[in-house]
């Protein structure tokens, strides 16, 4: 029916699992929360409805139960590489990167969707964002961004991709168009751009070209304290890894 | 004879009355039983053994259920067929009502054939005090697994279990530390799922130690080496490389050539295991570059490595 792949098996268990693993081991410091609460307000934003009508406004009370601080100075945004983000904030030890939050640390790597006048999850197939961009999946991470912006503070890091085709920023992308127009301008301090080319990849992009241009340029007329640099070493040394 | 049926209904009277305030005790007994005991779910009853230990990791069923279905899923599909359900209902059997100072391996043998699968040649890599290191390196590198990137490990990271015989049978306050007592719920699950791990290990095998310890990077009473080492097959296992890694600019204790080091590849050797140290494996030097990114010794990748 649609194109994409079906709800992952077996979600409420290992989305429940996780909000429990998140406040019991990985970050006790959020405090006490109701895992199975915000499964259920997770759910109710996109069941029982046509899979392509979800809003991410549906998702307001999953974020309001699964909301958290997000210590000041350890956010880290970023665009096509993802891996390489998930070694370098050390699940959340070193930056917290949006999958190292509750919220999105519920979501991560799953999928999931529902169907019109049905109380079941779709397990066959749930729609592409091309088919429709009002799609369960889509409108999480799109809520997410939106919400992780809003909440970071202090010295923000963006981690891009110098070697992506097309560009380092990706316009339309979720950087760009969800989480740049909800950087609250008075609790941010500096905006710290890092352009990483892959390991013997092109360099297409780089700090004072092409799209990055249009990034710090963009940024500097909003009046962030905006600096940038190119293959920045400690990054780096996580791509050799490969 | 009536007078001899009057007193056996006034007996058989008696007897009902007797029986039913009986039954009414025993129910409000039931009650209040019941009551105390889905009261005190979470409470530690006064029965209770205290330990020194942090007690059972809380909501374990769903932290467990949900990692098992997270590996079988996310991770490694192929492991499909295996029953995330009744793996956690062996793991509970395992240690629920018992003392946490009698734990036997049997208890954990239902367990560990349900949850145990194939590791693929060449990727097995054992560690000894350098937990952090080696994780984060696996993590980025898919070509090993250490036992926590096993569905047994990755289900039982940093998470804490043990029973009592009170009711509710699970010890949420305390749990026995290994000086406490040694057949413990963790320590018996680690050496027996380490055994396995080991066993389980074919072709060339990695271990990576840590030479800026001051006590040795190779200790006999560490379960690398006490238990790993000799539970692995000379006939499936065809070398094991050894990394000895030092703290970026912290000491260096031990390298290949130490004390330690020689002891250990003697013992290997013994089995008729092929021996290799390198020290400062690099590619896992980078990982620790990343932090350090100015030290000394973090240059750039070159593609001599």
């Amino acid at each position: 029916k649609w194109k994409g792949e079906g709800t992952t098996q077996n979600l409420e268990s290992i989305v429940i699992g996780r909000c429990y693993d998140y406040i019991r081991i990985v970050n006790p410091a959020v405090g006490e929360k109701n895992c199975s609460q915000i499964w259920e307000a997770f759910k109710n934003a996109f069941i029982n409805k046509d899979p392509c009508s979800i809003l991410p406004k549906d998702y307001e009370l999953f974020i309001n139960l699964s909301l958290h601080t997000i210590p000041p100075n350890k956010s880290l945004f970023w665009e096509n590489n993802q891996l390489l983000v998930n070694s370098f904030a050390a699940r959340g030890r070193r930056y917290m990167s949006l999958g190292d939050t509750l919220f999105g640390f519920f979501g991560d790597f799953l999928n999931w969707c529902g169907q019109a006048d049905s109380p079941g999850l779709d397990y066959e197939s749930c729609p592409t964002t091309t088919e429709c961009e009002n799609n369960a999946v889509e409108s999480f991470w799109r809520m997410a961004s939106i919400t992780y912006a809003q909440h970071s503070s202090g010295v923000i890091h963006v981690l891009l991709n110098g070697s992506a085709a097309g560009g380092a920023y990706p316009q339309p992308g979720f950087f760009a168009d969800f989480e740049i127009p909800n950087l609250q301008k008075e609790k941010i301090s500096q905006i710290v751009i890092w352009v990483v080319d892959d390991i013997e990849g092109p360099d297409i992009d780089s700090c004072g070209n092409h799209t990055v241009k249009t990034l710090e340029t963009r940024l500097k007329t909003l009046g962030y304290d905006v600096t940038c640099s190119d293959n920045y070493k400690s990054v780096m040394f996580l791509l050799c890894l490969d | 004879m009536p007078f001899q049926q009057g007193s056996a209904r006034t007996r058989q009277r008696t007897v009902l009355l007797v029986g039913i305030a009986v039954l009414l005790a025993a129910l409000v007994l039931a009650v209040v039983l019941a009551s105390l005991l889905t009261h005190g779910k979470h409470e530690v009853s006064p029965k209770m053994l205290k330990w020194k230990d942090r007690g059972t990791t809380k909501n374990l069923q769903e932290v467990i259920l949900g990692r098992c279905y997270n590996y079988i899923t996310a991770q490694y599909p192929e492991l499909g067929d295996k029953d995330c359900l009744k793996i956690w209902e062996s793991l509970k059997d395992a240690f629920i009502y018992k003392n946490p100072c009698n734990i036997t391996t049997e208890d954990y043998q239902p367990l560990m054939e349900l949850a145990s699968h194939p590791i693929p040649c060449n990727k097995s890599l054992f560690w000894s005090k350098t937990g952090d290191l080696v994780h984060r390196y696996t993590k980025s590198n898919q070509n090993f697994l250490t036992l926590e990137d096993t569905l047994l490990g990755y289900m039982a990271d940093r998470v804490s279990w043990c029973g009592d015989p009170s009711a509710p049978g699970i010890n949420y306050e305390s749990c026995p530390k290994r000086s406490e007592c040694e057949s413990n719920p963790g320590s018996v699950f680690w050496k027996m799922a380490s055994k396995m791990f080991a066993e389980a290990a074919c072709g060339v095998v990695q271990v990576m130690l840590n030479g800026s310890v001051e006590a040795g990077a190779f200790r006999s009473s560490s379960i690398f080496g006490s238990i790993e080492v000799f539970n692995l097959n000379p006939d499936k296992v065809s070398e094991v490389h050894i990394w000895l890694m030092h703290d970026l600019g912290g000491p260096q204790s031990e390298s290949c050539s130490g004390h330690s080091i020689k002891r250990l590849i003697s013992i290997l050797e013994e089995r008729n295991l092929k021996v290799i140290c390198e020290d400062n494996y690099r590619p896992v030097q980078l990982l620790q570059c990343v932090h350090n990114p100015d030290h000394t010794d973090c240059r750039l990748c070159t593609n001599s490595t």
